[in-house]
């Protein structure tokens, strides 16, 4: 991947999952025009840029919502194809999108396992989806899915999850994605709706996710809680890449500029 | 989250009904308040004013208690199915056109010599895939389920006129006609409550005891026995007042059967959890990879089932089929109501099929209530309004909850 290396930082960790040269066409409007894109395990990588840049489609494709017209996947250097959300789901790559997906009538174990409920042992004369369930089973998945992430704003995961603050809801939807088995968590806008105490939970979420050797898509526009998680910075523009800085090399001036005005300069990506 | 010492009335409202006995409060409560209106205020007071030269409990005498808990029964069937769709967030206007036929189609087979067994399993396939049909148009044609079970209210009711050009037909056969006429002897009745409430108190202990082991939160000892204990006084209070005036009818017993297993399926069951979560948040539900449209047709299935039953049971009580009784009649509108009285919300997610019997307890009660005071119809339709407009109230306040501490 030798010519790439002016678009990946100079200290790129290896790759967990990467994408080649994705185009993606809507009728006339060409979405995404060769986009390369990769995340490394222990690594939270942002993806930025202006709207209508191509995050949001860059996202689905690699979630399977969306297929690509071309581009190659690769999953710990092995091709692998994305066709549906459940290839993607076997693959280890799991989505958070913005809107959650919980239902609010349930309680937080029973959303942490929702679509992949545990059944009680025996009852084989039954179908899979009339034998009864765990609960039990559930509520203590969901224990050790809070502390592995080390979530402590929860009191008991059996409150219903209507009555639970936005912080505490992202919390429960990343611990969803992590609790199915997953090494991609890709997030979208996770703190858009948050008070400043509710962000800073998620964030310490997102760089547990870290520690524990996922990783980590991390999109949003705030620039703040972008320099305090990313390790790395993939800038979109107009369904192209622009550049894929280190957070250590660049400001956040930069990266706006970069949003919207495209490379800004050759000199960072050279040194 | 909450500002603390600033918890308002509605809120703490709000949080009762999230526990699990708390959700039967409100129309325990209405049930209460209808019971000691008729049972205890209107005697004493026509006592109070000469009316009435002694204390008579009619109202709450095991005669009529034994009379409220039949006529409640089809209402209740009816309303247990119809819960199924709710908690979805559809809403089914067919059922009792369904029962209709069904029961017509049930009366016609015994008259033509069908054994009444086969005519009754036979009667409950049609009314399922009468629902599930109507299931299908809304989950796969993508029709609005209002739009579809009107058009099924209308087209079952005229199927129905179709099978029964006179209108009536009497059902005499006697496996028909047991279902209501069987008693249970009393001692066994007794028997049979026991073994519930024994069952009831060794699940409710053998699950405390997994949390413990599992080091799960376990309710306070208090809530565990005050649970067994409420539920034990209900069941043998019940069983008593039967015996009192004739004995417990097979009939109750196959509502609460069925309701126990529907109640069992949508609670604990991986089916059951798909049904609140569709109805919770649909866009979720699929995403986690339920089959949203199959749960639906399935939904529509139980409801005709249920349909069905009711139809079944109608004939029993009945003796006859009638046009009136079924499709042409209020009943339709008393099972909507007695689902949503019992606290079943019509936006979905949330409701139980306890509940709906609870609710058609005090639909029933309401009825019966007026019309030993000598109310008149009108009387009976306006206050059976009212009583469902303050359900749904007290339904879309509790809804109203938003997000709490943003």
């Amino acid at each position: 991947m030798g010519p790439e290396s002016n678009k990946v930082g100079h200290s790129a960790p290896p790759a967990h999952l990467s994408v080649r040269g994705i185009q993606k066409r809507f009728g006339g409007v060409h979405a995404l025009r060769g986009v390369d894109f990769e995340v490394a395990r222990g690594e939270v990588m942002a993806l930025v840029g202006d709207n209508g840049a191509g995050k949001s489609t860059l996202m689905k494709v690699l979630a399977g919502a969306y297929v690509a017209d071309e581009g190659q996947f690769f999953l710990d250097g092995a091709n692998v194809s994305v066709n549906n959300p459940n290839d993607a789901a076997d693959l280890g790559i799991q989505i958070v999108y913005q809107d959650l997906a919980l239902c609010e009538n349930l309680d937080v174990a029973a959303n942490l396992s929702l679509g992949s409920e545990p059944v009680k042992p025996g009852w084989t004369i039954l179908p899979r989806i009339l034998r009864p369930l765990d609960d039990l089973e559930m509520e203590v998945k969901a224990k050790e899915a809070f502390d592995k992430l080390e979530v402590r704003t929860l009191q008991s995961v059996r409150a219903k999850v209507g009555g639970l603050s936005g912080g505490q809801r992202q919390a429960i939807a990343i611990a969803r994605a992590v609790g199915a088995d997953s090494t991609v968590v890709m997030l979208d806008e996770p703190t858009a709706a948050l008070g400043v105490a509710q962000t800073r939970q998620v964030l310490e979420v997102v760089k547990r996710l870290r520690e524990t050797n996922h990783a980590v898509v991390y999109i949003s526009h705030n620039m703040r809680d972008i320099f305090d998680v990313a390790d790395r910075i993939c800038v979109l523009r107009h369904g192209g890449n622009v550049a894929t800085y280190q957070r250590s090399d660049t400001t956040p001036d930069e990266i706006v500029v970069a949003m919207t005005r495209g490379r800004a300069s050759e000199v960072n990506d050279a040194a | 989250m909450q500002p603390d010492g600033k918890i308002s009335v509605l809120d703490r409202f709000r949080t009762m009904r999230e526990t699990r006995i708390g959700s039967f409060a409100p129309v325990l409560l209405a049930l209460a308040a209808i019971w000691a209106w008729f049972g205890l205020a209107l005697p004493l007071w026509d006592l109070a004013s000469g009316e009435a030269d002694g204390f008579r409990a009619i109202f709450l005498s095991p005669r009529n208690i034994y009379n409220l808990f039949m006529q409640s029964a089809l209402i209740a069937t009816l309303a247990v199915g119809i819960t199924t769709v709710l908690l979805l967030g559809e809403i089914d206007l067919s059922a009792a056109a369904t029962a209709g036929v069904c029961a017509a189609l049930l009366g016609v087979m015994v008259l033509a010599g069908v054994p009444g067994w086969l005519a009754c399993l036979i009667v409950m396939a049609i009314g399922v895939v009468m629902g599930a049909a109507q299931g299908v148009l809304v989950a796969y044609i993508g029709i609005p389920s209002f739009v579809v079970t009107l058009a099924g209210l209308l087209g079952y009711q005229g199927l129905m006129q179709k099978i029964l050009p006179t209108g009536n037909l009497n059902v005499g056969d006697p496996f028909v006609r047991g279902f209501t006429r069987v008693l249970i002897p009393d001692i066994w009745g007794l028997a049979l409550g026991t073994l519930c409430i024994l069952l009831f108190a060794y699940a409710s202990l053998q699950k405390q005891a997994r949390r413990r082991a599992l080091g799960l939160e376990v309710d306070p000892p208090l809530a565990l026995w005050g649970q067994v204990l409420a539920f034990g006084t209900i069941v043998i209070a019940v069983i008593l007042t039967l015996n009192a005036y004739r004995s417990l009818p097979l009939l109750l017993v196959l509502l609460v059967g069925i309701t126990t297993l529907l109640g069992w399926i949508t609670t604990s069951t991986p089916f059951g959890r798909s049904l609140f979560a569709v109805g919770g948040n649909a866009e979720s539900a699929r995403r986690a990879g339920f089959n949203v449209n199959r749960i639906r047709v399935a939904a529509f299935g139980i409801v005709g089932l249920m349909a069905a039953i009711g139809g079944i049971f109608g004939a029993s009580r009945f003796g006859s089929v009638s046009y009136t009784a079924f499709a042409g009649g209020s009943l339709l509108l008393e099972a909507i109501g007695a689902a949503v009285i019992g606290g079943t919300s019509l936006f979905g997610g949330r409701g139980s099929v306890w509940n709906a019997i609870l609710g058609a307890l005090v639909i029933g009660s309401l009825g019966n209530g007026l019309d030993l005071t000598g109310a008149s119809a009108a009387d009976k339709l306006m206050v059976s309004g009212a009583i469902l407009i303050l359900a749904v109230a007290i339904d879309a306040l509790s809804r109203r909850d938003g997000s709490v501490g943003q």
